[in-house]
């Protein structure tokens, strides 16, 4: 009798099924503290105006930061929370976490999304800036419609592409 | 440790993301026609759930053009406009369509039932998201009394209702097209197997 719960105990699937969804909880988890605390929040909003404020001057722009928000002389963008690229990239690292792999792609997952969100957050500053400055009345819509949609199909396209190219590869024979 | 695979697989996302784009650019050009209708009945709905929450009754929620306006009563027929919900706050239902055109491997029927799934979910969640932010915002005000935990822990349910309405599109995508995927992706390892076999067979990689 004990002999056959224990044989059931170690049937389940707890190592490729529990684990990856507590891993993924406990991303979930921090991804809410993290957005909630202001002083992280804020020295990652600082952070990102900064690159974006470096990356304008260096295609030629005369912009200065003064705490989260980046100006010139024809306009200025504020980074806040929603602007970080927090929440794509957490649901990106939920993703990797709870799909059923080893850690090393786990790793390569992780890697991906952060270093791609966070570039691609540092283009979309940048090309909202450049909107603001020569389409202003696109700018609404560019920021809140198009930005969000194509962080999102960035995200689950990266995601798709290490799943299938990473995450699954068929092992050598 | 993991072999590239073939192409295919990267030809496949390509092709995913750029029906995604397409999408997503003819619908930012009817949003305007869209999100007003999609707005209305955002309040429609969440207008019983205030009051059903609320006692006595403090808020008008009223749906203008593609913008919710919440007012607060203040007195004896007489509001004042606490909050409102801009024209984009509803833009999720855009990648949510966007992403169950673009996914591959569905029928026209099964994607015309995924749709109307989605839509239908994703409604409710707008509408828990509207309902969840004013009554929130009410407490973090003072205005509505709350227990010692959720006093305490109200920044927290904040964000989350924040990132539940972040995630909302892509997790009820998630579990609409999980088995899809699920297909296409066994369908690409195993040609990506029998690719593999075939190219060792013929001696490709001595």
């Amino acid at each position: 009798m004990v002999d056959s719960r224990k044989r059931c105990l170690k049937s389940l699937p707890y190592r490729r099924v529990w684990l990856p969804v507590l891993g993924a909880a406990c991303m979930a988890a921090l991804l809410i503290w993290i957005a909630g605390d202001e002083p992280v929040m804020g020295a990652v909003q600082r952070g990102l105006a900064r690159v974006t404020s470096g990356t304008l001057n260096l295609l030629g722009h005369r912009t200065v930061v003064a705490g989260s928000t980046v100006s010139s002389g024809l306009f200025g963008i504020t980074v806040v929370t929603a602007c970080t690229g927090l929440f794509t990239t957490g649901l990106f690292l939920i993703a990797v976490i709870a799909y059923p792999t080893g850690w090393k792609p786990k790793l390569i997952g992780a890697g991906l999304g952060l270093a791609g969100v966070f570039l691609l957050n540092v283009v979309r500053l940048v090309s909202l800036y450049y909107i603001g400055v020569h389409l202003p009345g696109f700018l609404d819509a560019a920021h809140q419609l198009i930005w969000q949609s194509v962080l999102i199909v960035f995200a689950v396209a990266l995601w798709l592409l290490w799943a299938g190219r990473w995450a699954h590869a068929p092992r050598r024979v | 440790m993991a072999r590239i695979a073939g192409s295919g697989w990267m030809n496949l996302v390509l092709r995913f993301a750029a029906i995604f784009l397409l999408v997503t650019a003819v619908l930012v050009g009817l949003w305007s026609f869209i999100a007003p209708g999609y707005s209305a009945a955002v309040a429609g709905l969440a207008r019983p759930l205030v009051h059903l929450m609320e006692a006595p009754n403090a808020s008008v929620l009223e749906a203008r053009g593609a913008e919710i306006w919440i007012y607060r009563i203040v007195g004896p027929a007489e509001i004042a406009p606490f909050t409102w919900f801009d024209r984009y706050t509803f833009f999720a239902v855009i990648p949510l369509l966007a992403l169950l055109v673009a996914t591959p491997g569905l029928g026209w029927w099964r994607r015309l039932a995924r749709l109307g799934i989605a839509i239908g979910a994703l409604l409710l969640i707008h509408v828990g998201y509207l309902v969840a932010s004013v009554e929130l915002s009410y407490a973090a005000l003072g205005l509505t009394p709350v227990g010692p935990f959720l006093a305490r822990t109200l920044d927290l349910w904040q964000v989350a209702v924040r990132v539940l309405w972040e995630a909302a599109p892509v997790a009820i995508w998630i579990l609409l097209t999980l088995g899809t995927w699920r297909r296409v992706l066994r369908g690409s390892r195993g040609e990506r197997r029998r690719e593999s076999l075939s190219t060792e067979a013929i001696g490709v990689n001595d």
